[in-house]
């Protein structure tokens, strides 16, 4: 598996069954970035809960979620989401469409949640991009959107008149992190640059510590060695039709975690293979080890000589 | 730069040579047998020390005593990648010290791996095949670090590859 999906395998799986075999449940679980579910059946056995509590609920909000979601989900949506959540929707039972594409669908919208309410600000960034391209009255950037999604490390999104730039900030916890992350994002860099097959894909920037000149002014940036800076540069070639903009949205959420998957799947091969050549070592130096001629010796009966 | 031959047999050859261990009792402390070279009590058990050096980033080092041989090596390291990962290679086979038993678990300032060869181990192992064993890990080391920075690079750029496809 190399690219990592967008939906949550737990909320699809448990819906799939709970709308079959309908029955009480309270799951509490995670998914990328901190962010928690839970699917409730509070009131009876008909009504499925699922909630969400994720850590930039707030910025979220000002970039039009509520609308995005309320596309998305309908009538779904709670007015009222549970305590410690920041959105619920509601799933009766009986207004669940019978088994097949269209009940599909609806499991597959539901699992796709987080993924959806962070595609408001995108959504936000590219239609900004449409007005400013069409008004043409000056190349003046939109206004700069901050997505504090994790703790230390944030997306910065900002439409400009023929493009939309997305700035990722990432910490590489140690120095192993930051020498793979920076050989990973260099082949990010170069990708594009070498395969002519790549001329379709955004362009790539990559710095350490040192922010982008777009977010050089966003006031408590960390500056030090463990961070990263990403820069993906999105034409409009890449959200003009819906269909494209979503799948540009959605691979581009998950670029983080992309990365930082693969730079702990790299360890942990190096591990592996390490293990492997320390082994063959061993084996190696336990041939020096002379070998114990004591062995038991028997006559053609059958019976142990003993040394006396 | 020269090759690796002359360099492995030069080691081979002083290694062997330095590997002629006796048994010999702590003259400062009765009732003590340690590895000269490790306690270094008294100096005139020990031997002289050898540097064998291929170029500054590969050398060993080897200080002979009396009872005990102590092995340092330097193993190349061209950039960052491959110093992190001579760094968790040998630091992993440190951890494991107690089954190589000729293997220090912590190194000699300046090298990167150090082996401690005492007369113990001399008489319960084939010499030369303790050689043999270090030369092979001379030999593989490199090797292994640079298939890891290698396999490393082509992850890096399918995962790029893939990523940046999806956009396409």
């Amino acid at each position: 598996m190399i690219l990592l999906e967008s939906h949550n395998v737990v909320i699809q799986n448990t819906l799939a069954e709970k709308f079959n075999k309908p029955g009480s449940i309270d799951v509490v679980f995670v998914d990328f970035d901190g962010v928690r579910f839970r699917l409730s059946t509070p009131t009876s056995k008909e009504i499925i809960v699922l909630s969400m509590n994720i850590r930039c609920w707030d910025e979220l909000a000002k970039y039009g979620v509520t609308d995005v979601l309320q596309r998305e989900y309908g009538s779904r949506v709670m007015p009222q989401p549970e305590a410690d959540y920041h959105v619920s929707l509601e799933y009766a039972i009986d207004s669940i469409p019978p088994p097949g594409e269209e009940r599909d669908a609806l499991i597959k919208a539901a699992s796709l949640l987080k993924r959806n309410a962070l595609a408001a600000p995108f959504e936000n960034a590219f239609a900004t991009q449409k007005t400013l391209e069409s008004s043409e009255t000056s190349d003046l950037p939109g206004q700069l959107m901050e997505i504090h999604y994790r703790d230390e490390e944030a997306i910065y999104i900002q439409a400009a008149n023929d493009r939309v730039t997305v700035v990722f900030s990432t910490i590489f916890k140690d120095e192993t992190d930051r020498t793979f992350g920076k050989v990973f994002l260099q082949e990010f860099v170069d990708a594009r640059r070498q395969n002519t097959a790549m001329q379709h894909a955004p362009q790539v920037l990559y710095s350490s510590r040192d922010p982008p000149l777009e977010i050089r002014n966003v006031a408590g940036l960390k500056r030090s060695d463990d961070v990263g800076y990403v820069t993906f540069v999105l034409f409009p070639q890449h959200f003009s039709n819906p269909e494209r903009m979503q799948s540009t949205i959605s691979h581009i959420q998950l670029f983080r975690d992309y990365l930082h998957y693969h730079i702990k799947c790299s360890k942990a091969y190096m591990h592996s293979r390490m293990r492997a050549r320390v082994a063959e070592f061993l084996k190696v130096l336990n041939r020096a080890k002379m070998e114990n001629k004591e062995v038991e010796r028997k006559t053609v009966t059958g019976r142990t000589l003993v040394q006396r | 730069m020269s090759s690796l031959r002359p360099y492995l047999v030069a080691v081979r050859s002083t290694l062997t040579a330095a590997m002629a261990l006796e048994n010999f009792a702590s003259q400062v402390v009765e009732r003590h047998n340690k590895p000269e070279v490790e306690a270094g009590t008294s100096i005139e058990a020990l031997l002289n020390p050898l540097v064998i050096s291929r170029n500054e980033k590969e050398q060993v080092l080897i200080e002979p005593s009396i009872n005990s041989v102590r092995m340092s090596i330097r193993i190349k390291q061209q950039d960052d990648i491959e110093r992190i990962l001579c760094h968790k290679f040998t630091r992993f086979m440190m951890m494991r010290a107690e089954n190589f038993v000729i293997l220090r678990r912590k190194p000699v300032t300046g090298y990167d791996i150090s082996f401690l060869i005492t007369n113990f181990h001399a008489e319960t192992m084939l010499k030369h095949k303790l050689v043999d064993f270090i030369i092979q890990f001379m030999e593989e080391v490199d090797k292994e670090i640079s298939e890891t920075r290698l396999s490393l690079n082509a992850r890096a750029r399918i995962v790029a590859e893939s990523y940046l496809a999806t956009f396409g």
